[in-house]
């Protein structure tokens, strides 16, 4: 079964811009998928769209199916807990004063408490390697460990589906690899948007190429990426990774 | 205006917070009848930027500087009964993670800077506003609004500290009503330039979050009514309240023994209310208030290009 | 800037931070109220305050020069209101009095504020019943004001880089559209919390 499908979905902004026009594609359960494409190609609106943040009220037109379900207003909060949504900024995500509260903030909004949900905390902390960090708080921590705490929220929901929005922006080398590593060990399904082209070649299996609102090309990751006509048209660049399996270097 | 621990009498500051409480008490019950969940982290990020936009010096002469208060500002951007929560937040926080502010005193300071502030700034603004269009009636509106609801949360300030026998009613407010005149045309440029800043780049935010039904106007005229008659009545209902420390800096200072008499503490100045000195203060708070009118229609005019200007350039 | 970010000490370990927050807030609270009552002729409960509260200074390891420091920025204002006391009869006794249960209410305070963490304070004051809203309000706020500060530099040093003869009446035009700008971006930061807030299941 699909994980994630989206049919043929449309939006656009209440000033009228159109943001997506007529994207579909799907996610095979526990595969990784990068999603790239120029600034404003609309990968941030996506995203939003994959837990039903977007469009405001569910309109019922099926657009994006979770597990086979479209998203209604009757399984909104039943797929915003399958599906976790990691945003760019954690400044946004990060709510609560302290670390341990933050994580808790999900389980606690599915009913969770005592005990029980300290235990979750504390394993999802471990998990990103941020184990005793419950009482620290949010505006003491560095750029890489907000982001973990933020993944550790979405850990400690046990999210089916993570949905990534630029993971790596703003971290150093040592920030990405820790997170790239961490994310390579997450069994999740994975959705990563991102313009870290490395990090799609090292995680992700299939690549869908976005720009303007439309899906532009989408496949296997090394083809895609590989493909210099393809990445420069769309405002992206061939990863040097790539470069010596191309066939023409 | 934040009043330290120390000057407040417990019967003052408890009755303060009790005021304080039930305002609090009765906005938040309101908003959560009119807010849109979207608008909830809305009102918390107002409430910060409203403690740092405080921090942000504007130079005076002679090497000061003065600050933003906001209590209209957000009134205007928001409607008063968001103001009212934003700024008690502003207030809860300064004196819980800062120790700006009394602990004790912190039902007064509510009720002087959110309660009056909010709600006096609000009110005074949606009344002015009606005689005015667009970003520029806005914005004289506002003026108008934060002069006075400083002025009145100043006086109200005062009545306190008075009540409270910490200083004298007839020295304490003229004085903090007159300060604060100064401060509040400081308080009024401020509030129009950053109105106009948020008008012209985003004019959709300035307007309020209560939902635009038939309910959104009520509140703003009644707070207004609720907040003049607790100012007014505040003098003659406060001063038959029993004052301890006041009774007993009068059992020490024996030659003042027959002035101060337990009971009636503050009998000497304000039981008719209206002594001289009093009355001179009220008649210069509203000439005060007609003068800032026209001050505020000016800055109206100077800082909001009238249509023909717009056309021109 | 107004305000020394100050919370770094409500982080320290000491057995005055251990205790649990509802007993230092009364306690602060009683010294508060005790000091609202006090008069001229009880100055010994004041003397008796001042211990205590130098006691607690030394054990909850909190620097005495950052309370003195901290004491010193409030002093004008509290000399200030309270020499409008000389004008009324014992004049100088109560001025006295004022100074002093002004400074030890305000010890007390700091030591509170700087020996609990902001999150226990909520927590407390949730289960006084402070309304939902209020709370939510609050903790967004106490979260989002480190944020914000790092925006307001930034918008600070923009305009410094770009700024070349400084007048008075354009540097209000400035500041007043630095302001301007911090609330459209609080107010766009505040969109995306609250599709945050979605995406985590919170329910309003």
């Amino acid at each position: 079964m699909n994980a994630v499908e989206v049919r043929d979905l449309a939006f656009a902004y209440s000033d009228g811009t159109p943001a997506l026009r007529g994207v579909s594609f799907a996610v095979a359960e526990g595969e990784c998928v990068g999603i790239v494409g120029p600034n404003g190609a609309g990968k941030s609106t996506l995203l939003l769209h994959l837990n039903g943040v977007l469009p405001e009220a569910p309109d019922g037109s099926g657009a994006v199916h979770v597990f086979g379900a479209p998203i209604t207003k009757e399984n909104l909060y039943e797929v915003r807990r399958t599906v976790g949504l990691l945003f760019q900024d954690p400044d946004d995500q990060l709510l609560c004063p302290t670390v341990g509260e933050d994580v808790a903030f999900g389980p606690r909004q599915l009913g969770l408490g005592g005990p029980e949900l300290g235990a979750r905390v504390a394993a999802a902390l471990a998990r990103v390697g941020l184990a005793g960090f419950e009482a620290r708080s949010a505006h003491h921590l560095s750029r890489g460990e907000k982001r973990r705490v933020c993944l550790a929220g979405l850990l400690a929901c046990e999210s089916r589906v993570l949905v990534l929005d630029e993971p790596t922006s703003e971290l150093d080398p040592r920030g990405r690899r820790e997170l790239k590593s961490l994310l390579a060990s997450i069994p999740a399904t994975k959705l990563i948007a991102t313009h870290d082209l490395e990090m799609v070649v090292e995680l992700c299996s299939r690549v869908v190429v976005l720009d303007r609102g439309q899906v532009v090309a989408a496949g296997e990751t090394v083809a895609l990426l590989g493909d210099e006509a393809l990445m420069l048209a769309h405002g992206l660049e061939r990863p040097h990774v790539l470069r010596h399996r191309h066939p023409h270097d | 205006m934040h009043i330290p621990d120390g000057f407040l009498s417990l019967q003052t500051a408890a009755a303060a917070a009790a005021v304080s409480a039930v305002t609090v008490g009765v906005c938040v019950r309101r908003l959560r009848r009119t807010l849109q969940p979207r608008q909830v982290p809305l009102l918390g990020l107002t409430a910060t930027f409203v403690f740092v936009a405080q921090m942000l010096n504007f130079p005076v002469a002679g090497g000061t500087s003065g600050h933003l208060l906001g209590a209209t500002l957000v009134a205007v951007l928001l409607g008063p009964a968001a103001a009212v929560l934003v700024i008690t937040t502003v207030l809860v926080v300064q004196c819980l993670v800062f120790a700006d502010g009394g602990l004790l005193a912190l039902g007064a300071n509510v009720l002087n800077m959110a309660v009056i502030g909010g709600l006096a700034g609000g009110g005074l603004h949606l009344l002015v506003r009606r005689f005015g269009s667009g970003l520029r009636g806005t914005v004289t509106a506002a003026a108008f609004a934060s002069w006075c609801s400083v002025v009145l949360a100043a006086t109200a300030c005062a009545i306190q500290l008075a009540l409270s026998g910490a200083a004298p009613a007839r020295l304490v407010l003229p004085a903090m009503a007159g300060v604060h005149a100064v401060i509040g045309l400081g308080e009024a440029v401020i509030t129009a330039l950053v109105l106009v800043s948020i008008g012209t780049t985003r004019p959709e935010l300035v307007g309020g979050v209560e939902t635009p039904t038939s309910r959104r106007p009520a509140l703003a005229p009644r707070g207004l009514l609720v907040v003049l008659a607790l100012v007014a009545l505040a003098v003659p209902f406060g001063s038959s309240l029993p004052d301890g420390l006041q009774w007993v800096v009068g059992q020490l200072g024996l030659e003042h023994r027959a002035v101060v008499t337990a009971g009636a503490p503050l009998a000497d100045y304000l039981v008719p209310g209206l002594d001289s000195s009093l009355l001179a203060t009220a008649l210069a708070g509203l000439a005060g208030a007609g003068l800032m009118l026209g001050v505020s229609c000016l800055l109206g005019r100077l800082l909001v290009p009238g249509k023909r200007a717009r056309a021109e350039g | 800037m107004r305000h020394g970010f100050l919370d770094r000490h409500s982080r320290l370990q000491s057995p005055i931070h251990a205790l649990p927050a509802w007993s230092k807030a009364l306690a602060t609270l009683a010294v508060v109220v005790s000091m609202a009552v006090a008069s001229p002729s009880w100055w010994p409960v004041l003397v008796v305050a001042a211990v205590l509260l130098a006691a607690v200074t030394w054990q909850s390891r909190i620097p005495a020069g950052f309370l003195l420091r901290r004491l010193l920025l409030v002093e004008p204002v509290v000399v200030i209101v309270a020499t409008l006391a000389l004008w009324q009869p014992g004049g100088r006794t109560l001025f006295a009095m004022l100074v002093a249960r002004s400074t030890l209410s305000l010890a007390a305070l700091i030591l509170f504020v700087n020996t609990t963490r902001f999150s226990e304070v909520l927590d407390l004051l949730r289960r006084c019943r402070v309304p939902s809203l209020l709370l939510t309000v609050l903790a967004l706020m106490y979260r989002c004001v480190f944020v914000l500060v790092d925006e307001a530099e930034r918008l600070q040093r923009a305009r410094v880089s770009r700024s070349f003869s400084p007048s008075a009446a354009r540097s209000w035009r400035w500041v007043a559209f630095q302001a301007g700008q911090l609330f459209v971006r609080s107010s766009e930061r505040a969109e995306r919390i609250y599709a945050a807030m979605c995406a985590r299941g919170w329910r309003p």
